[in-house]
């Protein structure tokens, strides 16, 4: 019983410890492999959308029905590696996700 | 012909009431057509103005722009504000969110306009087709220089007082021709009645001395009767008479104003008076105090005491009483006629008012007694009931 409380624990405080959160855990791991970088991408969106509202809410559109209609990212892109596939992610940690995806991203503030 | 000339008809008010209002309207439209006038210059100036400054804020807008879509795709190396030092910028998103602003003050934005004015400052809003770091709306500003509108105001204040100027002269030159007739039309009218009016007094004055003259006991009683009603004709005609000039001269003319006995004379005036009322058999009652004295002009004090009578008499019923009492302070007089609604009392002092149309006299009467009551501070009022009679009472030195 103590063990598996234990293990537990050491697998938690592994997890925390890396920063692994939910984004870099899904998201990162995946589009490491794509030459077209996140932030390029987070871009992308906020020429198109303008504000968060509308920028989480189409990203969320799109990660939950990928489309090469909607999509923003360049013929070629997705010649190589085809549309992303559905997010097999429920909607409460897409939303986390997406939080974290917007606030590593977002404009506010970093202006100088 | 001055403006004195034309009093004996009471127009002399009545033209002046006229004029006032005239001038209350016309300037009342004077200003309206200035005030509206301006208000479309002010705006026009400020339109002309906004559309001078507006190619220079385009210029700064897509200065700005261009700034912000580098500054988007560099943003992982580059993070400074394209700033200019001849103009202060803000940008929004398209949730109306402030993403960065150099404005002087953001909370006055308005997103939905092109171009404004506010505290000061002008402001230019673009709405961009890419939304370069989420950008929707740019806001542009520079200082509003006021130069235009001191300039705007200088011109409404010297060009509106120029027109407003123009304007009045207009109006007075217009209200002279358009009251010339009427002034001639009373001018006609005052001179007809002053002169009709002294051309009056000789001839009933002659009656009445002569009709003084006859010895009446050595007349039969048929002719005695007549002789008796032609001295009533010719004492009406002399108090309308004296009424008439009272209003076209006397009234003007310095009062002589003197320790008058009222006493006496009010006895005197009822004496006058008694045969007058004879044709309708009226009875005098009277309860006067001797000795009563009163600082007045004693022709005027006549005036107010006849058309009392007179009225008395007037709008009495036949066979009715006349009750007059005098103690210090206060005159009462009192009939037993028609009497009067209460709003015939307010109506009665005015000019030309008759009671009962069927009455004869002029109506004046009650107006000259208001005007010399108010002369000589004396307190006029009447009670009055419907089908009962009227009592008046007139007090002073209350
Ligand atoms: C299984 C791999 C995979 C995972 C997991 C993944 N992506 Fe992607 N993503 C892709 C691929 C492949 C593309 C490029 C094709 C495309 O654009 O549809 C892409 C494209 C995108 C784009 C561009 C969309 C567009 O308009 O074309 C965004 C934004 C994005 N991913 C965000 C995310 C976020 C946020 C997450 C985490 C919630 C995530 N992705 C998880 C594979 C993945």
């Amino acid at each position: 019983m103590g063990r598996i409380a234990v293990t537990i624990l050491l697998i938690f405080s592994a997890l925390q410890g890396s920063g692994m959160n939910i984004y870099e855990r899904n998201c990162v791991k995946c589009h490491e492999n794509l030459p077209v970088s996140l932030d390029k991408f987070f871009f992308n969106y906020l020429l198109k959308y303008s504000s968060e509202r509308q920028v989480k809410q189409a990203l969320r559109n799109y990660l939950k029905h990928p489309r090469r209609k909607a999509s923003l990212a360049t013929e070629e892109l997705l010649e190589r590696y085809g549309i992303m596939p559905k997010s097999n992610l429920s909607d409460e940690e897409l939303r986390k996700a997406i939080d974290i995806y917007w606030d590593k991203y977002k404009v506010f503030g970093k202006i100088e | 012909m001055s403006a004195s000339n034309v009093t004996a008809t009471g127009i002399n008010r009545s033209e002046r009431i006229t004029l006032i209002r005239f001038i209350g309207l016309y300037s009342f439209l004077v200003l309206m057509i200035l005030i509206l006038g301006s208000t479309i210059y002010f705006k026009l100036q400020k339109d002309l103005m906004l559309q001078t400054k507006r190619l220079e804020l385009e210029e700064y807008s897509k200065e700005l722009i261009d700034g912000l879509k580098l500054l988007h795709i560099y943003f992982d190396r580059y993070r400074t504000y394209p700033r200019n030092s001849l103009y202060r910028s803000a940008i929004y998103d398209a949730d109306h969110v402030q993403i960065f602003s150099t404005l002087k003050d953001p909370q006055g934005v308005q997103l939905d306009k092109v171009i404004y004015t506010t505290d000061g400052v002008i402001q230019y809003i673009h709405v961009l087709d890419s939304y370069y770091l989420g950008t929707k709306y740019t806001v542009v500003e520079i200082d509003d220089d006021k130069v235009w509108f001191k300039e705007a105001w200088r011109n409404i204040l010297l060009y509106g007082g120029v027109l407003l100027f123009i304007f009045m002269a207009a109006g007075v030159v217009l209200m002279r021709l358009f009251l010339s007739p009427m002034r001639e039309a009373i001018h006609l009218l005052d001179r007809f009645i002053k002169d009709t009016t002294h051309e009056l007094n000789t001839p009933v004055s002659a009656i009445l001395s002569n009709i003084e003259m006859i010895d009446q006991k050595r007349l039969d009683e048929k002719t005695a009767r007549k002789i008796r009603r032609i001295e009533i004709g010719a004492r009406t005609i002399s108090t309308i008479y004296q009424d008439l000039t009272y209003l076209a001269l006397d009234h003007q003319i310095v009062s002589e104003d003197r320790d008058t006995d009222v006493s006496a004379l009010l006895k005197e005036r009822i004496e006058y008076f008694k045969i007058l009322g004879e044709s309708k058999k009226i009875t005098f009652k009277t309860d006067i105090q001797p000795g009563v004295k009163l600082f007045i002009d004693p022709a005027k004090l006549a005036r107010l005491i006849d058309n009392l009578l007179s009225n008395a008499i007037k709008y009495n019923r036949r066979g009715g009483t006349v009750y007059i009492a005098l103690h210090p302070k206060e005159l009462v007089i009192k009939d037993t006629g028609i009497g009067m609604e209460k709003k015939e009392i307010a109506e009665a002092f005015k000019r030309y008012k008759r009671f009962k149309s069927g009455a004869g006299g002029f109506g004046i009467g009650l107006n000259i007694v208001a005007m010399i009551a108010s002369e000589y501070n004396l307190d006029v009022k009447i009670e009055s009931k419907k089908g009962q009679g009227s009592e008046v009472f007139v007090k002073w030195d209350v």
